[in-house]
């Protein structure tokens, strides 16, 4: 049971994790973009480019501009996801101990640790809950929804409550603990699971999570990006410049005939002296 | 089938060289067509798989908004297809099927793709408020060709794929008909202007190949007479190609092998009068089609290609223009504002054109679609189309009193004068850009300095 959960989930987890998303990453991107789908107005450079993918990214521009109520929904729950999973990297790593980089008393730095992150968690469950009560709520976005969409939801809240009720007295799991049995897992040493019966569901959750995302809608994280760049391709020039690359498989062919019917013509002499 | 539209017969479709696919390998045929678009194109299979069903874009669609129709949501227009292709190429639509939103392949899967694939105008509104950058007309699109491929599609679609590869036009016009035209054309300008303003044909040698949409030969003169009258005032060495006589590419709405194939008829026409700058007219979709899908369909382009709006635009100074005593407004094409990105230059020919020039609201890349986009022009949809233009004629009615729409598409102008009827703008009326250049411009002859 040790070793089942200890060690041959996570690592399944994992591996299942990485190569699913690398493949379905890659499987999207070997596919060809036959025709320039740009959406305008398009960014002209890559630094335009890069600030609209990170103003998507980081604050939802879109949504924002659109449904402030459905931005506040959307933007505090992947906000504070990305502030707790930053969390878990580096209070685990410092034991809490990471404030003391910027100079307070470590007593302080533990606090605002928790602090911090018992926040992130709470919004993160509070968002959570306020895109559910949305997608029920909102009659075309219930019609939408399939249960998947809930899945999703609750699985991340299961995840986010277990977390939180580490804070709770009773259910603290042994951060030193923690962090062995993590670095052991890393470096591949035998590894003992932390005897937390709290840790070890948030543990079991997330393995659930790490195996069940390539295959979601959860990739929709890597999928707006690959959307988005097609959307900001830069349109093309006329007449197009020389040597460029064909475009799509049937355009090269177009102009492998071409090449080829040319070579098979008449010669032509007149520019010859 | 129950669709809005009449649908072609199987002796239109061999003209395409389509064959009608029989009822029992209906569904092994549509598994094929989708795994060939998947591979097919990236936009195609990332767009299907990204969706949260969010719903933002339910306030973005002038079909769901006209129609109150579900499935014209965009997310459950693109929904009809996705859920098939969940079920039948994603790991988790195989393994845990209505769970993760996947449905199997049943006997009225292809008539709603066929209804409501055909309910889209492809404006791409719902991609400028997407969160997940999610073009639904991509998909659209890619039904639409799917469709066509097993033997479903608008007869309307069809006839006009047809008229393309056999003449070059929309309209089907053949050469003698194209030369009678024109030389009456040029008596019409020479009664209004006293001037000889040419409209030639197929004049060898020439820099400029000039494609107007083939409906101003008939129904947008008034289009075609305002860029004659430009191009003879700025001594332009242009000229139209009797096997080219269309800006528009209907293969874009419904046929990637028309697409390719009358794309290559715009180089032959070119080449045929030897123009290095071809200008394309005031026509929507294939303003798109040209600029931005020729490269792709048939490799480098070896002419400079503009817009005429562009054009005139950038030699605007050089034009001695009166102010018509009008209150006008533009309407984006949505293939000029989120297709094109050409939203500036007709503003300026506008404003130079008229006394007072109002902006709809909202404008430029959130404009609202006229609702007759993308190949739905057929009079069988007419109430539909009302019905799409709900959105359009709500954002017009907040401009009136207004004297003058310029909606610089064909499409747009045979859709517009419909909906301002519909809902009481009788008075209000519609025509292109090129339009108000023509009868604004002061028609002196050069003189020589």
């Amino acid at each position: 049971m040790e070793f089942l959960l200890g060690a041959l989930l996570p690592y399944t987890a994992c591996a299942v994790f990485i190569s699913g998303t690398v493949m379905k990453i890659a499987g999207w991107l070997k596919k060809p973009v036959p025709f320039h789908i740009t959406l305008f107005p398009a960014p002209r450079n890559t630094m335009g480019k890069v600030a609209a993918l990170a103003g998507e990214f980081f604050f939802c521009g879109r949504i924002f501009r659109e449904d402030k109520a459905l931005w506040l929904r959307v933007w505090l729950f992947h906000l504070s996801l990305g502030l707790v999973i930053a969390g878990h990297v580096v209070g685990i790593y410092c034991l809490r101990d990471q404030f003391t980089l910027v100079g307070v008393s470590p007593g302080t730095s533990r606090f605002m640790s928790k602090l911090l992150g018992g926040l992130s968690g709470g919004v993160m469950v509070l968002s959570l809950y306020a895109l559910l009560i949305g997608r029920i709520v909102n009659p075309e976005v219930r019609k939408l929804s399939v249960a998947e969409d809930f899945f999703n939801l609750l699985l991340l809240m299961a995840l986010a409550v277990s977390g939180i009720m580490m804070y709770l007295p009773g259910f603290q799991a042994d951060l030193p603990a923690v962090r062995a049995y993590m670095s052991d897992l890393i470096m591949f040493r035998s590894a003992a699971l932390p005897d937390s019966p709290m840790f070890v569901s948030h543990f079991l959750l997330a393995n659930i999570l790490l195996l069940y995302f390539p295959f979601s809608r959860l990739l929709h994280a890597a999928g707006s990006i690959v959307n988005r760049a097609m959307l900001m391709e830069a349109p093309p020039a006329s007449p197009t410049a020389e040597g460029a690359a064909p475009r799509s498989r049937f355009a090269a062919r177009r102009v492998h005939a071409a090449l080829h019917a040319a070579a098979q013509g008449p010669v032509d002499r007149g520019g010859q002296t | 089938m129950n669709l809005p539209y009449h649908p072609a017969k199987k002796e239109d479709l061999h003209h395409l060289g389509i064959e009608q696919v029989d009822e029992s390998s209906m569904k092994e045929r549509t598994l094929d067509l989708l795994d060939e678009f998947r591979k097919f194109a990236r936009s195609f299979s990332v767009m299907l798989e990204t969706c949260t069903r969010c719903g933002a874009c339910a306030k973005a669609c002038h079909s769901y908004l006209g129609t109150d129709d579900f499935n014209n949501l965009p997310a459950a227009r693109a929904g009809l297809l996705r859920s098939i292709f969940a079920r039948y190429f994603t790991w988790s639509g195989r393994l845990f099927r209505g769970f993760a939103g996947a449905r199997e392949f049943d006997a009225d899967t292809l008539d709603t793709w066929a209804s409501y694939f055909y309910q889209c105008t492809v404006c791409r509104r719902c991609a400028v408020y997407c969160p997940c950058g999610i073009d639904t007309g991509e998909i659209v699109l890619a039904g639409r060709n799917i469709l066509l491929r097993m033997g479903i599609a608008p007869s309307f679609l069809v006839t006009i794929g047809r008229n393309e590869l056999q003449t070059g036009n929309n309209s089907g016009i053949l050469k003698p008909a194209i030369i009678d035209s024109c030389s009456f054309l040029e008596d019409e300008l020479r009664d209004e202007t006293g001037i000889d303003i040419r409209i030639p044909v197929d004049k060898p040698h020439t820099e400029v190949l000039f494609l107007p949409s083939s409906s101003e030969l008939f129904t947008n003169v008034e289009t075609l007479l305002g860029a004659a009258k430009v191009f003879h005032i700025l001594g332009v060495d242009w000229t139209l190609s009797s096997v080219m006589l269309e800006a528009a590419n209907y293969g874009l709405h419904f046929d990637v092998e028309i697409l390719k194939k009358h794309d290559r008829r715009m180089r032959t026409a070119a080449a045929a009068v030897g123009a290095r700058h071809v200008i394309l007219g005031e026509c929507g979709h294939g303003w798109r089609a040209a600029r931005m899908y020729a490269e792709g369909a048939n490799g480098p382009v070896p002419f400079h290609l503009e817009h005429v709006l562009d054009y005139v635009a950038k030699r605007l100074p050089e034009l001695n223009l009166t102010r018509l005593p009008l209150r006008a407004t533009l309407h984006d094409s949505c293939n000029y504002g989120r297709g094109t990105g050409l939203l500036d230059s007709p503003r300026q020919i506008v404003k130079a054109c008229v006394e007072e020039f109002v902006e709809m609201s909202p404008n430029r890349e959130r404009n609202f679609c006229c609702g007759g986009g993308s190949g739905l022009l057929m009079d069988e949809m007419h109430d539909l189309r009302m019905q799409f233009g709900k959105m359009k004629a709500r954002q017009i009615q907040a401009l009136q009193p207004l004297d003058y729409v310029a909606a610089p598409c064909a499409s747009c102008k045979a859709q517009l004068p419909l909906v301002l009827k519909h809902y009481g703008m009788g008075a209000t009326v519609c025509g292109g850009v090129m339009d108000l250049v023509g009868k604004a411009l002061v028609m002196e002859e050069m003189k020589a300095p």
